[in-house]
């Protein structure tokens, strides 16, 4: 399985690698967002205005999160995840309870930690202009030149 | 909720129908994506603490994700592709890793 990222250029001039998702809202629709791959991040999270748009009951979250900034406000939803494989192969869902901060400042994009990325060996080579996420069947292979 | 994070569980989608209707929808969100990234240097330096949403090719912009939302929703129901967005107060270098 090989899942296709992405570098995205973000507001403050960086390019950033990025998978797009859905997420499921409390309607049973697919909300599009795009995901940081974030190989240091223990946790998916959701960014605030994706929570917003969401609209899904959240419980309290008994886990906290902090980064540089500190611990930061955050709740828990219990949803699904979607993402489209390579080639047109169809998409894979991810069924869980993730995370999602409740200030706007907190997080500009959500981010797809290693709970999600775990699954996968994750491959991040902006030189190569490549992001995914491959596993089952797809391998990568270093070679020397 | 547990103490500890449950486990997340994957799934392939194999339903023809489901497939066919997501197929859709991401090439929306493309479409979305690549207007946005192509707009992104003028978005971004312009619209600084506010929520953006890019539906039917086109900007909304607002205070709230409530409201940029409803603006793109009555511009264009029938975009499920939208790109939803905010775009931080100060441009700062970032360190995620939540």
């Amino acid at each position: 399985m090989q899942i296709n990222g992405e570098w995205l250029l973000c507001d403050d001039g960086i390019i950033r690698p990025v998978i797009r998702g859905h997420i499921r809202d409390g309607h049973g629709l697919w909300i599009h967002a795009p995901f940081l791959v974030d190989t240091g991040a223990d946790r998916t999270v959701f960014s605030a205005p994706v929570l917003a748009a969401l609209t899904l009951q959240p419980s309290i979250a008994l886990e906290r999160l902090s980064g540089v900034g500190g611990i930061v406000s955050s709740v828990v939803v219990e949803t699904q995840i979607r993402f489209r494989r390579e080639a047109g192969r169809g998409t894979v869902v991810f069924h869980g309870q993730y995370a999602a901060v409740t200030e706007r400042e907190a997080l500009d994009m959500s981010v797809l930690g290693r709970d999600s990325t775990g699954l996968f060996a994750v491959v991040v080579d902006q030189s190569g202009n490549i992001v995914c996420l491959l596993g089952q069947q797809h391998r990568y292979t270093i070679e020397q030149r | 909720m547990a103490d500890r994070p449950v486990p997340i569980i994957m799934e392939e989608v194999t339903d023809p129908e489901e497939l066919a209707k997501a197929q859709a929808q991401w090439e929306r969100c493309d479409r979305n994506t690549a207007w946005l990234q192509a707009h992104a240097s003028e978005i971004y330096t312009r619209y600084r603490g506010k929520c953006i949403c890019i539906a039917g090719e086109e900007l909304f912009v607002a205070d709230t994700p409530e409201e940029v939302l409803a603006l793109a929703k009555a511009a264009h129901p029938e975009d499920d592709g939208f790109f939803l967005h905010y775009i931080p107060r100060e441009k700062l270098a970032r360190i995620y890793a939540n």
